[in-house]
């Protein structure tokens, strides 16, 4: 009889924990391989879960980086004292370009702001009757980009108190609210991603609750045998794994396709603002981060569950 | 001899129910065989359910196997029932998967890597005359089959002890005697060995040591003749 055999080497603790491991990974997605349209059907729930709040930030993503582009195109204008020589004023646009913060300068003569107004204005015959040229010579400053705006409001407040400058101005009010909305926009994308993942995991959790019942007798007679929870636990936690990890790349799909199918009428409207700017989707970074995402959800809501579960559950 | 089991006035009762064992106190040795007997509702599901640590002692000390089952932790059970071997009456097989996968079990939770497992499992359906048979499902064996393959389970592990809660219950009387005679197998084995039972017959050719049961009470501690129990109401479990 074999039964009293010379004991057998123990398997090494890596080689039995990566064993064990890879055997319930691959039995938890054979069991969910078996009732594929039940399992296809949970994956589908928690991808739409989970790509609301992916495509918001890919949304919200675009805004801002719109925002960005209009920053560069952001100009502080110093009108120069009546008093600064034109020679003066062109040697300070000439040192500013290399001051901290400040990207490229351009001076414009009192004599090529007058053009430029006659030009654009449509006052050109009132001009003429004017004795003077009432306007200033200008030096237009194109802040570097992607600076902050406390930033840009330093540029601001140094270049005003240069002894040339009657007058620093720069219009941002437009960008201050586009950068409320987006700081709104991108709260509320939190929020929804925060209800969204507590969704993800009442779901997977109900999918994984009526796992157990089904397979009551199975975790009898296994606790009768001596596993510990921790076993028991471990095939339902890889099932939470797959959904997750199953309505992540469900998710990521989702979004690719919506940003697929808004790219060219996005394009065309930013055309008819002059812009060419495109939309952009999820990066391969971020589709990972959202199939992780999935997988950490799908993880936990099977943990919260299961740990409950099994601990009720008693051999007779 | 060694010993392995001991109750010093043990006493359990059901939750809101009748004391179900009373100041039960005996010791069983390494490597003795012996069988509970008694009459339904005597207690000899319950002393197996204590020593298996499925419930908890309420009065007395039970040690087993050097464990002390009355303080014994949760977290500590599953590692002291994976010392056991058990055998139940319904077989409590897993019947989607098949025969190998349920003899492997004890195994696969004492986290043994594959090979082993493969060889231990041959050697345990061998032992139970069930080799070839690895990728059966449980459902399409007949009742004496899926009792080996619940024994199979059991022995898999070398445990040195091995407890069966009427084994033969659900089984014709040919086979019971040849489950029976297994048991005894493993036992000579040098394998400790405690069976619930009211099949008196199968017992009385065995060698044997008889635990009686009445109404929770140990009744005589002494081994005796199955034929001095047979005049007694036996009617399933206890």
């Amino acid at each position: 009889m074999a039964l009293v055999e010379a004991g057998l080497d123990r398997p090494r603790w890596l080689s039995r924990w990566t064993q064990e491991h890879l055997r319930v990974l691959f039995f938890s997605l054979g069991k969910i391989a078996r009732a594929p349209l039940a399992a296809g059907l949970t994956a589908l729930v928690i991808g739409i879960a989970l790509a609301l709040p992916a495509g918001l930030y890919v949304a919200v993503s675009n805004l801002s980086r719109i925002g960005y582009s209009w920053q560069e195109s952001l100009q502080i204008s110093l009108f120069l004292k009546d008093t600064v020589a034109s020679s003066r004023g062109e040697a300070l646009a000439r040192e500013l370009r290399n001051a901290a913060g400040v990207a490229t300068t351009t001076y414009i003569s009192r004599e090529q702001s007058m053009v430029e107004f006659r030009e654009l204005s449509g006052f050109g015959e009132a001009l003429d009757l004017l004795q003077d040229n009432p306007l200033p010579a200008v030096i237009a400053v194109t802040p570097e980009p992607r600076q902050s705006k406390a930033e840009v409001q330093a540029l601001l407040e140094r270049l005003s108190s240069l002894p040339e400058v009657d007058l620093a101005k720069l219009d941002q009010q437009w960008m201050e609210r586009l950068y409320a909305v987006l700081a709104i926009a991108e709260r509320a994308v939190g929020i929804i991603a925060l209800l969204l993942g507590l969704a993800v995991m009442v779901i997977i959790g109900n999918t994984i609750r009526l796992d157990v019942e089904a397979r009551r007798e199975e975790i009898e007679v296994m606790k009768l045998i001596g596993a510990p929870s921790s076993f028991v636990r471990r095939p339902f936690l890889y099932s939470g794994f797959w959904f997750g990890f199953g309505g992540g790349l469900i998710a990521w799909l989702l979004v690719a396709v919506g940003t697929a199918l808004l790219e060219v009428p996005t394009a065309e409207l930013a055309a008819l603002y002059g812009s060419n700017e495109r939309l952009i989707g999820l990066s391969p970074r971020d589709g990972l981060s959202l199939v992780l995402a999935g997988i950490v959800l799908g993880w936990a809501g099977a943990f919260v569950t299961v740990t409950r579960r099994i601990a009720e559950i008693e051999p007779k | 001899m060694t010993e392995l089991i001991r109750f010093d006035q043990v006493s359990y009762r059901y939750p809101g129910g009748l004391d179900v064992l009373s100041g039960v106190s005996f010791e069983i040795a390494q490597g003795e065989m012996v069988y509970v007997t008694g009459p339904s509702g005597a207690g000899k599901t319950t002393l197996l359910r204590l020593i298996a640590a499925l419930c908890r002692v309420n009065r007395g000390q039970l040690v087993v196997m050097g464990q002390n089952l009355a303080t014994i932790k949760p977290r500590q059970v599953p590692a002291f029932r994976q010392r056991l071997g058990m055998v139940f009456q319904n077989f409590n097989l897993l019947y989607d998967r098949t025969v190998f996968d349920n003899v492997a079990l004890p195994l696969v939770i004492r986290g043994y890597a594959h090979q082993d497992i493969a060889r231990r499992v041959r050697g345990a359906l061998d032992a139970v005359g069930l080799l070839g048979k690895e990728r059966v499902l449980p459902l399409t064996l007949s009742g004496g089959e899926q009792q080996r393959v619940g024994i199979a389970r059991a022995i898999v592990t070398k445990p040195a002890l091995i407890l069966a809660d009427e084994p033969t219950g659900n089984l014709d009387p040919e086979m019971a005697l040849e489950i029976m005679r297994g048991f005894a197998r493993f036992n000579e084995a040098g394998v400790t060995v405690l069976i619930a039972t009211h099949a008196i017959d199968l017992i009385e050719a065995l060698p044997r040591r008889i635990i009686h049961l009445e109404q929770g009470h140990v009744t005589d501690k002494r081994p005796r003749a199955a034929s001095e129990l047979r005049r007694e109401p036996m009617h399933g479990a206890g």
